[in-house]
């Protein structure tokens, strides 16, 4: 049966009025829980399990599929609202998003990231469709050496994450990449750094660092700025209509990052956040007003908005084709399957066309509904910015405790959040970025592993790390990436020099 | 400042009301013995894993075959490979706190990663088994285990294995173990870690060569031709499609096993009646048709022990790798 | 010498990577992998120390706006402690009282605290708020959160 066939009979499925009925049951219940600070597309998907058993496999995982879009689509919000990334692949939408919320725009930023979202979300199911089968192959590409440039490339970019003392930044790096190396060394299985502490052996939980140095900071300030009439603007939600101009803006990320996101979505254990992280960075080196980014750009929250979808989608192809779980999720996501049981991989397609191919259609539909869901639901949701700030400051210290808490059940994480809230708050008062640190914690921690699984099956021998023309590749990439600010800043300064003479 | 004093009034009345302990006790009638208000099984993992997946699954068989009267609560206590959920035990103590578990009990304390072991606890049950499996690539020159460890005597730095847990930890003790067995030097075995799906990339692509996991995660690739299994770590030939294609180390003439035993333990001190109730339901729930049903939809074999029979049989396992572990120098 | 902000963290950060470093030179050796589980650890501990050497004769001043947002009145630093010191006993209380009980607790003192003066209305969100999340987690989501001492 060739592959339209197989597409006909997916549409079949998706566009029943059961398909349909759970498509929409499964975004709305993923867009409700991933708006939940904590609760992330995992939390959704091994929650919505039992509910799915005795149904029809194929209506059962477009439902599923569609819980892990949706909780993907809904994690922006808290990020652009209340600075407060649910999930990872979120924390690059706060770095724009929430400036803007700031400004008075809060609903034209939710607006610019569903529709980035819808956007990233719809071409990268067309590339699933066209691709899957193909880009198995894509999938398996990435050995150790590889991941190891690649993450490489990512960390190269915190320089650019930062607008102030670049030496600033790299201190910030170097203590995220530090708090990355806490817990049981996979490669050896040595403590480093626990203290015996068992509650550290696995590490630091990403959302105990990004709650703390992002959300826990803000209530700082919140709460210094508590009374200050002057930023009463910030509650306004403003207008949500985009303008032209603004379309205009989006086009570019929206364009580039579907295709870049949906390729490192592809990659086994890359995923939505290093999407996020690099989209940003691709988009802030491309754009002629990199000053804008951080300071509510639409471009810059265009940008990880739309990587972060299409890698969701990215992620089904080695899911689907290959049965390799690329991240805790898509294992979640298998685990689903099994229970249902389906098995993904290789023979997926030919031995049930409909669930495979039901997948990928359902998630056009999916991918529509969360865009009239959400739109019109926007001004109720920024609502949440009009609540009195001392009120709104309590729930926001509530739901960053519990988003801790519903992943841990440990008071041990809580007692962290609240040491790497301090830490956000002076780290904010002595002008240290905060998204170097999270960065270097996500990347640094895989880059390590990478560079010492390659060099254990290599012996010890550093060749292995330029042997392959991709991880050349990437880190010539790195290396142009590193240097060429610095020449062009010295042009500029030349260029000034020569100005001012 | 008032609201300072106030304030700080308060806390201190909070933290003396915080400080009254209050313990749940149990209800013991002549002989019988029957849980007080919840049971709650803790799975000392994050959701969808292996031991929240076996905890879940066991609950939803208790409650909805009527097993138990009372209501099944699984709780999350993740880290420390299992530490974390193990002191959580521990400290609770209390009979209706019960836990899943599998080998990690046993690796973890002995890798000195955590004081608790199962000596520390009651194990009630076991329920069900896993097996190791071996595989490499569909183009590997080695078609069975020994052609593999006959190079690996030969030069054991020219293979790699690769799996999903840490050294000293499940995937690369099992190998070690059927290594060892089958004469290899395995202080020399390079074993990579790799986790989110990285262990079976690698071996897709050439980056490693063994790959150490589960049978259950090999069947699909093996059916489409991707990978082959050299051998499985089961006492006896599988049963199912594929499974029974797989030769056991033993047929090869390996004389080892491993098994993924998981099973059900309760704090250190529980009465004989409490064990007695737990050892009967959960008898029930392993000949249980929905459970049966489970079992086969994940790929897990029947494996029932009651209390007795499991002591004694991780006892014998504790020993076993323990001097395996020893001779790496793995052990605390 | 340390006359300036940054010098002074860059004293800090020496003294925190001397510690890092302290604890990596102890780590437990692993004798079966070409690069043990100390070389990055130790990387880090100098690259640290080097950028902290660079940020202490970091001549550039800072901007004016830098140093007003540290400005922080002696009487805010008060409000922020007892906020933290308010956050510190709910999570100390969380597991014994409950999370229904702590919650409904914290929200109506920490809003009251940081100025909130409509009564109804704080009463009314510490119970319902915690409520709608409790019966969410604990019955819909199956996620169980700490019951306490309360019957439910």
């Amino acid at each position: 049966m060739g592959a339209l066939d197989g597409l006909m009979q997916g549409f079949q499925v998706a566009f029943s009025w059961e398909g349909i009925l759970f498509v929409l049951i499964g975004v709305v219940t993923g867009t409700l829980i991933g708006m939940m600070p904590g609760l992330g597309p995992i939390s959704a998907i091994a929650i919505m399990i039992p509910v799915t058993y005795g149904m029809n496999p194929s209506s059962a995982l477009v439902m599923m599929a569609g819980v892990y879009y949706g909780a993907v689509f809904g994690g922006s919000t808290s990020s652009i609202l209340l600075n407060a990334p649910g999930i990872s692949g979120t924390v690059a939408t706060s770095f724009d998003g929430y400036p803007m919320a700031q400004r008075g725009e809060a609903g034209k930023a939710l607006a610019v990231a569903a529709i980035s979202s819808f956007i990233g979300g719809t071409v990268s199911v067309v590339l699933l469709m066209l691709f899957a089968p193909a880009l198995a192959s894509v999938a398996i590409s990435f050995g150790p050496p590889e991941y190891f440039a690649l993450m490489f490339l990512g960390l190269t970019a915190i320089s650019s994450l930062s607008d102030g003392s670049t030496v600033k930044a790299l201190i910030s790096a170097t203590l995220g990449f530090m708090a990355a190396t806490i817990g049981i060394d996979a490669q050896t299985g040595t403590n480093r750094f626990t203290f015996g502490n068992p509650n550290l052996m696995e590490g630091i939980d990403f959302l105990v660092i990004a709650l703390g140095l992002f959300a826990l900071a803000e209530v700082c300030f919140l709460i210094l700025n508590r009374k200050d009439k002057s930023l009463s603007k910030q509650s306004d939600i403003g207008n949500l209509k985009l303008s032209r101009d603004d379309f205009k803006e989006m086009k570019g990320p929206m364009t580039r990052q579907s295709f870049l996101g949906f390729l490192l979505g592809v990659l086994p254990g890359a995923g939505a956040t290093i999407a996020s992280f690099i989209g940003y960075i691709t988009e802030k080196r491309i754009t002629k007003k990199p000053e804008e980014f951080g300071k509510g750009s639409i471009k810059g929250l265009s940008a990880p908005e739309t990587a972060n979808n299409a890698a969701t989608s990215g992620a089904f192809v080695p899911l689907l084709s290959l049965g390799i779980p690329g991240s805790g999720t898509t294992a979640v996501m298998l685990g689903a399957f099994l229970v249902m049981g389906i098995q993904p991989g290789p023979l997926l397609v030919q031995d049930r066309p409909d669930v495979f191919w039901g997948i990928i259609a359902s998630m056009y539909i999916g991918n529509v509904f969360l865009l009239i869901l959400n739109l019109p639901l926007i001004p109720y949701i920024a609502k949440i910015l009009k609540i009195s700030r001392p009120l709104l400051i309590s729930l926001v210290i509530i739901f960053s405790l519990i988003g801790v808490y519903s992943i841990s059940f440990s008071t041990f994480d809580l007692y962290l959040l609240l040491a790497f809230g301090l830490l956000g708050y002076l780290m904010r008062l002595f002008s240290f970025p905060a998204a170097p640190f999270i960065l270097a914690f996500i990347l640094g921690g895989m880059m390590e592993q990478a560079l010492r699984q390659a060099l254990t099956a290599s012996g010890g021998s550093l060749l292995v790390l330029v042997e392959d023309p991709i991880s050349v590749g990437l880190l010539a990439v790195s290396f142009l990436s590193f240097i060429v600010p610095f020449i062009r800043k010295k042009r500029e300064d030349n260029k000034q020099n020569q100005d001012a003479a | 400042m008032k609201k300072l004093w106030g304030l700080a009034i308060l806390s201190l009345l909070v933290f003396t009301v915080a400080c009254g302990e209050q313990s749940s006790g149990t209800t013991e009638s002549d002989g019988e013995w029957k849980p007080d208000g919840n049971i709650e099984i803790v799975a000392p993992g994050g959701a969808g894993g292996g031991w929240d997946t076996t905890a879940r699954s066991v609950g939803k068989v208790l409650e909805d075959q009527e097993i138990v009267e009372n209501d099944v609560a699984v709780v999350n206590k993740p880290g420390g490979g299992g530490a974390v959920g193990w002191s959580y035990i521990n400290s609770t103590n209390s009979p209706e706190n019960i836990f899943v578990s599998s080998p990690p009990l046993i690796f973890v304390p002995l890798n000195g990663q955590s004081d608790l072991s199962y000596e520390d606890f009651t194990p009630l049950s076991n329920m069900i088994a896993d097996y190791g499996a071996f595989a490499v690539a569909d183009d590997a020159k080695w078609n069975n285990l020994n052609e593999l460890f006959e190079d690996m005597k030969a030069d054991p730095s020219s293979v790699t294995v690769v799996g999903a847990s840490s050294p000293g930890s499940m995937d690369h003790m099992q190998f070690v173990k059927v290594a060892k067995a089958a004469g290899v030097d395995i202080q020399k075995i390079k074993y990579v870690s790799a986790q989110d799906g990285g262990a079976l990339t690698q071996i897709l692509n050439g980056s490693a060569d063994v790959y150490s996991t589960g049978v259950a995660e090999t069947i699909e690739q093996v059916k489409a031709g991707k990978i082959k299994v050299l051998g499985v770590t089961s006492e006896e030939r599988l049963e199912g499609e594929v499974l029974s294609t797989f030769e056991t180390a033993k047929e090869q003439g390996i004389d080892t096993t491993f098994v993924n035993w998981r099973g059900f333990f309760g704090p250190k001190d529980m009465s004989p009646e409490a064990v007695a109730y737990y050892e009967e339901k959960f008898k029930e729930v392993s000949e249980s048709h929905a459970f049966a049903d489970i079992r086969s939809k994940y790929g897990w074999d029947e494996m029932y022990m009651d209390s007795e029979a499991y002591k004694e049989f991780l006892k014998e396992q504790t020993e076993e790798l323990g001097s395996l572990l020893e001779e790496l120098g793995l052990g605390k | 010498m340390l006359k300036t902000m940054n010098r002074k963290i860059s004293v800090v950060l020496i003294l925190f990577s001397a510690g890092y470093l302290y604890l990596s030179y102890n780590l437990k050796e692993y004798p079966y992998v070409p690069v043990d589980s100390d070389l990055v650890p130790k990387a880090l501990g100098f690259v640290l120390i080097g950028l902290a050497v660079l940020l202490f004769f970091d001549k550039s001043s800072e901007e004016e706006g830098e140093k007003k947002k540290r400005t922080v009145p002696k009487k805010e630093i008060g409000v922020m402690a007892a906020v933290g010191g308010m956050i510190f006993i709910y999570i100390l209380l969380f597991e014994v009282i409950g999370f229904l009980l702590a919650t409904a607790l914290f929200i109506f003192f920490c809003s009251w605290f940081l100025g909130y003066d409509k009564w109804v209305s704080n009463v009314l969100v510490s119970l319902i708020f915690p409520s709608a999340l409790y019966y969410l987690f604990n019955y819909l989501l199956q996620i169980r959160l700490p019951q306490g001492i309360l019957p439910f």
